[in-house]
């Protein structure tokens, strides 16, 4: 998009486009054309931002990531040619992205509470179980975690979770219980259930 | 509180048989608090979405992209090209890598056997001349590998049988389980029996491409 003028607006809560809009959306992406990154991040850039974040445990790597992401799409957009939707592709090339950071930064301790973290704006709805569900979800598999943050956190369904992970629907379901299970047991385990069950741990 | 198993024996079981706890659950005080907490997970999701301005962000994205290049898109072949070319191409990447096949690994009476270099070696470890030997044939095989693997890659993306959909998620554990063994290796490169795990498993990999390239899609 050399020469191109972008101003880039975030909304705060994306909604998916419809599909017309989004195969419309795709094609001028493929043609290179800036608006069209513009109204990608309009529609996706909060989400990316916190599947990134969930998955990386730290808002500067979620920022790096969304960025590295968005030069993928761009760079690879001509080359899209359906099979998902465009969208499921996007989070695709965000998770491989988040997936590359964490490989590069293997020997680099996670952050327990990433002190970037101070910039989050409180959640609308908040749980009593949010920062031990956020603890024991940093014990799960990879997988398992991102099916988890997919499905449960930011309300993808399971054909779109498979389509983005690279695996079918069945898998993501079975990956999902597996994830709520071992939770649940990390969960029972911590005591977290007295504050939400009345049953004592 | 009461040390009641069936909540534990239900998780083992499957969801349904969660879902089919809650009738015992009323009158059980542990399962009740169990099968509440298991619910709560998925009400409490939600809640982990991270939300943060970034004002920079748009910025910095927009200076990325303009500092990279768009790839060119592939050549789109007409498509009946495209079907006449894809089996030719399959063709001649399955001749190669026979080839490559009993070039890289025969050297003598074991030809048809990739791994009789290594089960020539007794010894635990390997020298220094046998390590290099070992490094280079394994890179040429890989190399094929992942030229067959480029033909097989659109097939297993697309998925269109059940036989694809298992072929690929055989390939994603054949993968995950190279970077384990590749991993060890590393930090072992002289050990023989690791070697000759790896080699195995290339081994499935190329015969597991070469059934995918032969399945007929639906």
């Amino acid at each position: 998009m050399p020469g191109e003028e972008v101003l880039l607006a975030e909304s705060e809560r994306p909604g998916q486009p419809p599909e017309r809009e989004e195969e419309l959306l795709a094609e001028q992406c493929r043609a290179g054309s800036a608006p069209a990154f513009e109204r990608l991040y309009e529609l996706h850039g909060a989400r990316m931002k916190s599947i990134a974040a969930n998955l990386l445990g730290d808002l500067a790597d979620a920022e790096d990531a969304v960025q590295e992401a968005f030069v993928k799409v761009y760079r690879g957009a001509a080359s899209f040619r359906g099979g998902s939707r465009f969208s499921t592709w996007i989070y695709r090339v965000l998770v491989n992205c988040c997936y590359d950071l964490l490989r590069k930064r293997r020997r680099r301790p996670e952050p327990a509470e990433a002190a970037g973290n101070s910039r989050l704006v409180a959640p609308a709805t908040d749980h009593p179980l949010r920062l031990s569900l956020e603890t024991c979800l940093r014990g799960l598999h990879p997988k398992r975690r991102a099916v988890f943050l997919l499905f449960e956190v930011e309300g993808f369904t399971h054909r779109e979770v498979g389509d983005i992970l690279g695996f079918p629907e069945g898998t993501s379901r079975t990956l999902l219980f597996e994830a709520k299970r071992e939770l649940q047991r990390s969960l029972w385990k911590r005591g977290a259930a007295a504050g939400v069950a009345g049953a004592g741990a | 509180m009461s040390a009641c198993r069936r909540f534990e024996q239900a998780l083992a079981r499957g969801p349904e048989a969660v879902a089919a706890l809650e009738a015992h659950a009323r009158g059980c005080e542990d399962c009740r608090g169990r099968l509440r907490l298991w619910e709560e997970i998925s009400a409490a999701a939600p809640s982990l979405r991270k939300s943060w301005e970034s004002p920079e962000l748009p910025a910095r994205i927009v200076s990325a992209v303009n500092a990279a290049s768009p790839e060119p898109p592939a050549p789109d072949p007409e498509p009946r090209r495209r079907l006449t070319w894809i089996p030719a191409a399959a063709a001649a990447a399955l001749f190669v890598l026979s080839m490559i096949g009993l070039y890289v690994f025969k050297p003598g009476e074991a030809a048809r056997d990739p791994l009789s270099n290594l089960r020539a070696v007794r010894q635990p470890l390997l020298t220094d001349s046998t390590l290099s030997d070992v490094e280079s044939a394994e890179s040429k095989y890989l190399e094929s590998i992942e030229k067959l693997s480029r033909l097989a890659r659109p097939r297993l993306e697309r998925a269109e049988t059940p036989l694809l959909v298992a072929y690929r998620e055989k390939l994603e554990l054949l993968d995950s389980a190279i970077v384990e063994v590749r991993g060890q290796i590393e930090r072992n490169r002289y050990n023989t029996h690791l070697r000759r795990e790896l080699l195995a498993m290339y081994q499935e990999k190329q015969r597991t491409l070469q059934d995918v390239m032969k399945e007929v899609p639906s």
